[in-house]
């Protein structure tokens, strides 16, 4: 368990800003790609954004386009978790299939402000925030299993492999 | 407790009772990637798996229909990379010429009613139109889904929208859908299926049905099904998606998170103003907004009824000088379709360029990007900051786009 600095955004943020459209239609290396990310919303994260760091988001975090960029990006950067009012379904999977968890909490949301010092512990549930504790509703069975592993594919690898 | 569509999809799928909130494995009739995802699925699929087979090349496909035929370098690249992987697997390439890969597996017959496609295009939940359950997704999962033909999915709750009144000429299917996103917003529906019911609704064609399922991902929705079929729309569906037509019906009893109802009685036509889909307003709010740029097409609005409705206020008058308007038709079925009716001449002589079928308007392609400055109005689903350029994009139905591109303005089509 790491602090993390956060980063905070508002409501509806979009994967045309979390990775810009021009660069999602050429395959790109993941240090190219952390050097993107949230460009256009926010052209200090990828310079300042370290390990650990955690994004908090309003609502609807990750709507727009498929691209699964938009996860890795943020991946990539190191950032430990996104917590957010709500997410966009397709974000929310490529999130959770590139082992980058993703967690909703309005009330952590609501307290937590940009650039405070917070700490996230996956296996109690909580998110510990300069104004309190908050809790997370824990990841069902299966989706814990891909995030465990690391990822769908590293997940899906042992499925095979132990159906073998 | 009787189920929802969405459930009853998901419960075939999977052999085990499923309720809204259950996380489950479930099985996939299709498996498909673009020109835009399908490199990242070859590239995951050859790291990962290298040459083991897919779980069955027969339900696997590529539908190229982004940037088509390729006009940079690294698409012409990412398409070769996605068609050498196809003939190594013995895998079907709907290829650049065939248009919108979500409407050709309708029109393949391969998006069933009652089937499940998954592929890399986030507005395949379109397939809700014909009764399938269609979803887009990211590169991971697609390649995982080529591989083992099942994906994860968590089962929505059903939202019920019941559509109240009726539309008339200048208002179409896309202000329809429009009004009802400018209601929902991109709460209401969030994580949700949708089922909509009504008259209106129970009438649309598979066309009208294409737009109002399409923005269903703009609500933030899963999917829209518009489970009831007028004989007419029934008949159509059928003839297009060429089998038997038997779309699934909730049961009377299905639990719904929340029903509502939309009043469209007299909606004028309705227009999204940027950058967000959902900042809808009626179309004299923004009468005389200057655009110097039309798209008629996109998944959204892109089939013939689309392309007619757009012909029919053009026929016999000429775009304002200045301005241009882009056409593209959703596929090459189409294409043929406003060949032979006329309606292709109809938009040409109108002052319209017509382009090869795709996605081109809403993505980067042949019919251009927006400078900055550029003002644009568009038959398409998203104007988000950047998504077609650095320009601006306002989203209205084909004969508001139509009429606005012969005034070189805003403007509704009973005006001209």
């Amino acid at each position: 368990m790491k602090k993390g600095r956060v980063w905070k955004y508002g409501d509806d943020v979009n994967t045309d800003v979390i990775f810009p459209g021009k660069y999602t239609y050429s395959v790109l290396e993941p240090e190219e790609m952390t050097r993107h990310a949230l460009e256009d919303l926010d052209p200090d994260f990828a310079q300042k954004v370290k390990p650990g760091d955690v994004i908090v988001a309003g609502r609807n975090f990750g709507c727009g386009s498929s691209r699964e960029q938009a996860a890795t990006c943020l991946k990539y950067a190191g950032v430990q978790a996104v917590i957010a009012r709500s997410f966009a379904r397709i974000f929310f999977r490529n999130a959770i299939n590139q082992g980058l968890p993703v967690l909703q909490s309005g009330d952590a949301v609501d307290s937590i402000e940009n650039g405070e010092e917070i700490e996230v512990d996956f296996a109690s549930g909580k998110i510990k925030a300069e104004k309190g504790v908050f809790a997370f509703s824990p990841f069902p069975e299966s989706v814990l299993g891909i995030l465990q592993e690391g990822g769908l594919i590293p997940y899906t690898r042992k499925k095979l492999e132990g159906n073998r | 407790m009787g189920q929802t569509v969405i459930e009853k999809i998901i419960q075939n799928h999977t052999g085990e009772e499923v309720k809204p909130g259950q996380i489950v494995w479930m099985g996939l009739d299709i498996r498909s990637a673009r020109d835009f995802g399908g490199p990242n699925v070859v590239k995951n699929y050859e790291r990962e798996f290298g040459d083991a087979p897919l779980a069955d090349k027969e339900k696997t496909f590529f539908t190229f229909d982004l940037c088509v035929p390729a006009c940079s370098l690294k698409y012409a690249d990412n398409q070769q990379v996605c068609r050498e992987f196809a003939k190594k697997k013995g895998i079907k390439v709907f290829d650049v010429d065939s248009g919108i890969g979500s409407h050709v597996l309708v029109e393949e017959s391969l998006a069933k009613a009652g089937s499940t496609v998954v592929g890399t295009d986030s507005h395949l939940n379109i397939l809700g139109a014909v009764g399938c359950f269609g979803q887009g997704m990211g590169d991971v999962d697609i390649t995982v889904a080529f591989k083992t033909g099942q994906t994860w999915f968590e089962v929505p709750e059903t939202l019920k929208v019941v559509i109240k009144g009726h539309f008339d000429f200048p208002a179409s299917a896309k202000d329809l859908t429009l009004y009802i996103l400018k209601k929902l917003g991109t709460h209401k529906a969030a994580l949700k299926a949708v089922e909509f019911y009504g008259e209106t609704a129970q009438s649309l064609s598979l066309s009208g049905r294409i737009t109002l399922c399409s923005m269903v991902t703009e609500m933030a929705g899963i999917i829209g099904f518009v489970p009831e079929f007028s004989d007419l729309s029934r008949e159509e569906a059928a003839k297009l998606s060429g089998s038997k037509f038997s779309p699934l019906q909730a049961d009377e009893d299905s639990a719904y998170s929340e029903e509502l109802e939309i009043d469209i009685s007299g909606i004028p036509p309705q227009v999204a103003a940027p950058y967000s889909p959902d900042n809808v307003q009626d179309v004299s709010d923004l009468k005389g907004t200057r655009i110097d740029t039309g798209f008629i097409g996109s998944c959204t609005n892109g089939r013939t009824e689309d392309l007619a409705l757009a012909a029919q206020i053009l026929k016999g008058r000429k775009i304002k000088e200045g301005v241009t308007l882009k056409v593209v038709p959703a596929t090459k079925r189409v294409y043929e379709e406003i060949l032979e009716k006329g309606i292709l001449e109809d938009l040409f002589r109108g002052g319209a360029i017509i382009s090869s079928p795709g996605c081109s308007g809403c993505a980067e392609g042949h019919i251009g990007l927006t400078g900055k400055g550029e003002v644009q109005i568009s038959t398409g689903n998203r104007n988000f900051a950047g998504k077609q350029g650095k320009g601006e994009t306002y989203l209205a139905s084909p004969a508001v786009v139509a009429a606005s591109c012969l005034a070189g303005q805003i403007i509704s089509p009973e005006e001209l």
